[in-house]
């Protein structure tokens, strides 16, 4: 019985767990507010279960009812979750643990994927295919295109990757999320604090006697600093405030409607 | 520049790829850069798609799905950025301040989707507890039926039926009122920034958003990459100095563990 344990593709094999991989990129349609991923999640296992289970109905509502419970994780490293739930599947792990594990592992994983794909590769990506995009050049939405075609793509070994590790996976994924997601933080900082001085562009046009204000003054003092200070203005109002991002964006409209008026912009 | 039917068409099944891509975050042709491309292609205004593409993505920089949040959908804003731009000929940045109510429109039927699917929760519990595969894949595909029909009408309503009087509505504007939408393409970027600034910012990584403004406010360089690349820099720093501070940490406690032993014998 050990030895038989240990062994991988007893059930499933190689090219299911391709599928599976590439079956998690639906896993979020039927998304909702009660459960979030849970039917999706829940339908990207059903061909790998059906292979595991055979004919054993019961031990196939079961996996199914467990899953239906609440998950929110990351959709491009959901994959990986995914390949190692499989391999416990397999080895018929039972239901506590798998769903234990799954619940420890959700969030951590959420954490990580958002602080590499919304906080670090997106700000980079985007703001350096924006900057071709502003010029005219194609290779703008060519480069964004095939750097997500790549991330797409990363669905089929992370499923493997998830299913080879097996339990190993927990340890690795538990002990390095916080380094990880400090090192993105660092990069993606960087990055949107490069973006505020290239992209968010204001200035005054207003004159005291002959003297812009703009030109002369703020220029001189510090290029830039009336972006930062407004980003830093709307980052108070966000945090501190707590006033939420439609009101945000009704703010900036009004603000500069109201400058454009009085030509102070 | 109208609209023609066919166009309409074209672009009404490129939003419902699109928008259904939005809901699942497979391939990221959601993102304005690449859905303001497709659209100026639809168009045969490949130009303005372009560089309405370098704003909107820009804009949405900081508006993202991070953490299962439905920003205003970024599919619709580009689609609409490019259409308004092409058909009334302001400039891609007033366009995209006057595609934000529409992307706000759909935002707002996407959230209202969400406690509608949540109704089925029940009967898919069922469903679960039956091992009744079949109704999954029923739910999961008519969710993904729903979601790309209702971008579908959306677009074809807001980009083709309403173009006429859109286009009186921009000519009917005064010229400090299209000015004002075109400060507000330039400043709201900064709502995106200070969003991703709200999740990211901690006061120990004050210094990296810092730097990277200072680097690109003083290095006269077309992207943000020589700020990314710093970036990586200070990440693989501060990873390795937290490995090594992890590796430490360990063989302190080994030494505490054995040398707590040896005083017990």
């Amino acid at each position: 019985m050990e030895s038989n344990s240990n062994k991988k593709y007893t059930k499933v094999s190689k090219s299911d767990i391709t599928k599976l991989g590439l079956r998690s990129s639906l896993f979020q349609l039927g998304f909702n507010y009660e459960r979030m991923q849970a039917p999706g999640w829940t339908w990207a296992q059903i061909p790998v279960w059906k292979k595991i289970f055979g004919d054993d109905k019961e031990a196939m509502s079961e996996a199914m009812v467990d899953n239906m419970n609440f998950i929110n994780t990351s959709p491009p490293l959901v994959p990986i979750l995914l390949g190692l739930l499989t391999s416990m599947e397999e080895k018929r792990v039972d239901r506590k643990t798998i769903s234990g594990l799954k619940n420890a592992l959700f969030a951590p994983l959420a954490g990580i994927g958002d602080a590499i794909y919304w906080f670090t590769i997106m700000p980079i990506v985007g703001g350096i295919c924006a900057s071709f995009a502003s010029k005219g050049n194609p290779l703008g939405p060519i480069i964004f295109f095939l750097v997500y075609l790549g991330i797409f793509l990363c669905r089929i070994p992370f499923a493997h990757l998830g299913y080879d590790m097996g339990t190993k996976a927990i340890d690795v994924i538990q002990k390095n999320s916080t380094i990880i997601s400090k090192s993105a933080s660092i990069m993606g900082l960087t990055v949107i604090g490069a973006l505020i001085s290239s992209y968010v562009t204001l200035s005054l046009k207003v004159k005291i006697g002959s003297v812009s204000l703009q030109k002369d003054f703020l220029d001189k003092v510090f290029p830039n600093l009336l972006p930062l200070g407004f980003t830093f203005f709307l980052y108070w109002l966000l945090k501190k405030k707590e006033v939420s991002p439609i009101v945000l964006i009704v703010v900036v409209f009004t603000l500069c409607i109201a400058c454009s008026f009085f030509g102070i912009m | 520049m109208q609209i023609t039917f066919l166009q309409g068409i074209l672009l009404s099944i490129f939003g419902a790829i699109a928008g259904l891509d939005s809901y699942t975050e497979a391939l990221y042709i959601f993102r304005p850069i690449i859905s303001c491309a497709v659209t100026g292609l639809i168009l045969g205004d490949p130009v303005t798609g372009l560089l309405a593409g370098g704003i909107a993505e820009l804009t949405f920089a900081g508006l993202t799905n991070a953490g299962g949040t439905q920003p205003p959908n970024p599919a619709v804003c580009g689609i609409m950025t490019v259409v308004i731009a092409h058909t009334t000929k302001v400039a891609p940045a007033t366009a995209v301040g006057l595609s934000l109510p529409f992307a706000m429109l759909m935002q707002y039927i996407i959230l209202m989707y969400y406690s509608l699917f949540s109704g089925f929760m029940p009967s898919m519990d069922k469903a679960a507890q039956n091992a009744d595969t079949g109704k999954f894949n029923r739910f999961i595909y008519f969710s993904m039926f729903v979601m790309a029909a209702t971008f579908f009408v959306i677009i074809f309503l807001s980009a083709y039926a309403a173009q006429g009087p859109m286009a009186a509505l921009v000519k009917a504007m005064p010229k400090w009122l299209i000015h004002g939408f075109e400060l507000a393409g330039g400043a709201l970027p900064a709502v995106g920034f200070a969003m991703l600034l709200k999740v990211l910012l901690r006061i120990n990584y004050v210094p990296y958003l810092l730097l990277g403004f200072v680097i690109a406010s003083f290095i006269n360089y077309s992207n943000v990459l020589p700020a990314a690349v710093i970036g990586v820099v200070f990440a693989m720093i501060d990873f390795f100095d937290n490995k090594q501070h992890q590796k430490l940490q360990a063989q302190i406690d080994e030494v505490k563990e054995n040398g707590g032993s040896e005083d017990g014998i």
